[in-house]
């Protein structure tokens, strides 16, 4: 029998905190839909997508009408498209991505990753289509998100690929201008790519997967600030020990949310169940901020020193709650630091109290990277890929997955406002200190070495 | 429910809340010689009220039992008694397979949200296994922990319950008992693993 309390505290958090399931991922291989003629792959693809997902709409919202709790995105993480694309052009990559946007509409599904390349070490045929296709692909389709892996802690850091990505994003800005270079927000360049991450834009499909798995995302900072403010309230001598353990707890609940959920909607559709990511995603509404938490723990000036420390403890403890509450915790799993879409940080970013470098530095302990910030359009290409091997080295040396996901905006300067809209959020144009300073170390181009493994200090 | 030896009776016990009463009752059945099967007890308002099942290796009249525990009462009033055969029941009286839920309703108070809850909940052979209100403010909450027949749709209730909610002002949810075990609790929910 259960008691009154624990039904109201389970009350609180989902309904007054609003706790939701942030997404339900279906992952799908889909290289069986590879074929000579593109006509063919898009057909195969298609039949294959209303397979496997037509359903997945309609079992998440009757599972989440079951338990009282939203499941707010449904989407679709396929494998690898360069896989599909190899002896293909960029014509056939266009008619792809249409053929996937297409798709996931059909199946009200609200994005599909998995345009993706794996070019840590080299970079294949059907990676370079997909790499070079992204501004085309970015601007012409609605639901299609990508992924490319530059760097990883066995092969280093692709440095080749990391150059091509400076350029490949100002030309996925200028051809997304009319949106102030919107198609960047669906495009994460990673180190270390987790192959069953459920959160967008990254989310794909790895090669280690089953034919099918679903991956379930919970979120929540809003119910792990709440906690912490009633644990404050509490009063006492507290410690940040303390604080840590009601941020593990909170977690605790939260993933054993996503797993009950997860595993009913893979047993419904037949599918088997992948993993449950517990990571606090904030969107830009008051209250479900991560930037608000570290307020919370007494960092008044998000960026001030201290900021660091503050997200490494949370990170840590949400990474301990996850794993105790479940035995298939994957994906990030950690905190995200998503500059526009968190309310609080975008404010700290427009008042200049958090600057990129201290930004580049708090991603060093959270769960991804550099997250939807934004830059002056005319930033070089080659300091935007001199930002993103900073990235990718701390993903490299850390042995962590980090991701960067720039938008550099079109005719912008530092301190314009740029809003994205929806769950992309607004932010202020962060300035980019000694722009084309490092130009030459990029030019060299070549893959910076894996890592020694030992004399870690 | 088994029970420890083969005559068993029902035993309630209502009484001013006080230190002793629960030592006053088990006194007797061991003093009888018998066990205490089961038993639940609460505290509301100042009041205090306990359900056992207990069991002895002889009978032992209802009568007798009521007698020999009101005499045994603590200081400060007496208590309540009530005893009869305990005989298991045959079957749950819902009908069909059910699956538990919890409904959760919060709002204004007014005389009534009980039975009209209620009314509906026997309408549809929905048992109610426990049942929590606390009306002491302006406001009211209620959570009852239920057993909804397997042939409902979960919406459809919800729907009904909403209209309900709507007329009498308050917000109502029906939410399966595993999301509640889930995040409370460190045993499996059950099913899916």
């Amino acid at each position: 029998m259960l008691r009154t309390d624990e039904i109201l505290s389970t009350i609180q958090m989902l309904h007054a905190e609003h706790l939701d399931v942030r997404t339900v991922t279906l992952g799908l291989n889909v290289n069986d839909c590879a074929a000579s003629s593109v006509d063919n792959v898009c057909r195969k693809l298609r039949e294959k997508i209303i397979r496997r997902a037509a359903n997945l709409v309609r079992t998440c919202d009757r599972v989440g009408a079951k338990y009282g709790i939203p499941v707010t995105n449904k989407r679709l993480a396929i494998s690898p498209a360069a896989h599909l694309l190899a002896g293909h052009g960029l014509g056939a990559a266009l008619q792809v991505a249409r053929a996937l946007d297409e798709a996931a509409k059909e199946c009200s599904i609200n994005l599909v990753g998995g345009f993706t390349a794996l070019v840590h070490k080299g970079i294949s045929g059907g990676d370079a289509v997909v790499m070079e296709s992204l501004p085309q692909v970015l601007s012409s389709t609605q639901r299609v998100c990508a992924s490319v892996n530059v760097a990883s802690h066995r092969a280093g850091i692709n440095m080749d690929a990391v150059r091509q990505m400076g350029d490949i994003l100002l030309k996925i800005a200028a051809a997304t201008s009319a949106q102030r270079g919107f198609g960047c927000a669906k495009l994460v360049i990673f180190s270390n790519i987790p192959e069953d991450n459920p959160f967008m834009a990254g989310a794909y499909h790895g090669e280690g997967e089953a034919e099918a798995t679903i991956n379930i995302g919970v979120s929540g900072p809003g119910v792990v600030g709440s906690a912490l403010h009633r644990r404050l309230q509490l009063g006492g001598p507290l410690t940040l020990g303390d604080l840590a353990e009601e941020i593990k707890i909170t977690s605790f609940r939260v993933t054993r949310v996503g797993e009950l959920i997860g595993r009913e909607v893979a047993a419904e559709l037949g599918i088997p169940f992948g993993i449950v990511d517990l990571s606090l995603a904030p969107t830009p509404e008051v209250g479900d901020s991560v930037g608000e938490i570290l307020r919370t723990l007494g960092i008044e000036k998000i960026g001030a020193p201290g900021s660091t420390a503050a997200v490494a403890m949370l990170t840590d403890a949400v990474k301990k709650g996850g794993a105790f509450a479940s035995s298939s915790v994957g994906g990030m799993s950690g905190a995200f630091i998503p500059v526009s879409e968190d309310a609080a940080l975008a404010d700290a970013a427009a008042k200049g109290h958090l600057t990129l470098e201290k930004l580049e530095a708090m991603t060093s302990v959270c769960s991804v990277g550099l997250d939807m910030i934004a830059i002056p359009g005319d930033t070089p290409a080659e300091t935007i890929a001199a930002i993103i091997a900073d990235e990718m080295a701390i993903g490299v040396m850390n042995n962590k997955t980090t991701g960067v996901r720039l938008i550099p905006v079109p005719g912008a300067k530092p301190g314009d406002f740029v809003e994205f809209g929806g769950l992309f959020g607004s932010a202020t144009v962060m300035d980019i200190r000694n722009a084309g300073a490092s130009a030459a170390f990029v030019r060299f181009g070549g893959r910076i070495p894996a890592p020694i493994q030992s004399l870690r200090n | 429910m088994n029970t420890r030896f083969e005559h068993a009776y029902v035993l309630n016990v209502m009484a001013d809340d006080r230190p002793g009463i629960v030592a006053a009752v088990s006194g007797v059945i061991v003093a009888l010689g018998g066990n205490i099967d089961a038993c639940s007890q609460t505290v509301l308002g100042g009041y205090f009220t306990q359900i056992l099942v207990v069991s002895f290796p002889q009978t032992v009249a209802p009568e007798e039992l009521t007698a020999r525990v009101q005499k045994a009462a603590p200081p400060g009033g007496a208590l309540q008694v009530a005893a009869r055969p305990y005989v298991a029941p045959a079957t749950p009286v819902s009908c069909g397979a059910t699956e538990k839920f919890v409904i959760t309703a919060l709002g204004k108070d007014k005389p009534g949200i009980i039975h009209r809850f209620s009314q509906y909940l026997a309408g549809k052979d929905i048992n109610v296994v426990d049942l929590y209100w606390d009306g002491a403010g302006e406001d009211f909450v209620l959570t009852a922990q239920v057993e909804i027949p397997k042939r409902w749709e979960i919406g459809m209730l919800q729907a009904d319950l909403d209209e309900m909610g709507r007329e009498e002002g308050f917000n109502v949810r029906v939410q399966h008992e595993n999301i509640f075990v889930a995040t409370n609790q460190l045993r499996l929910t059950g099913g899916h693993r």
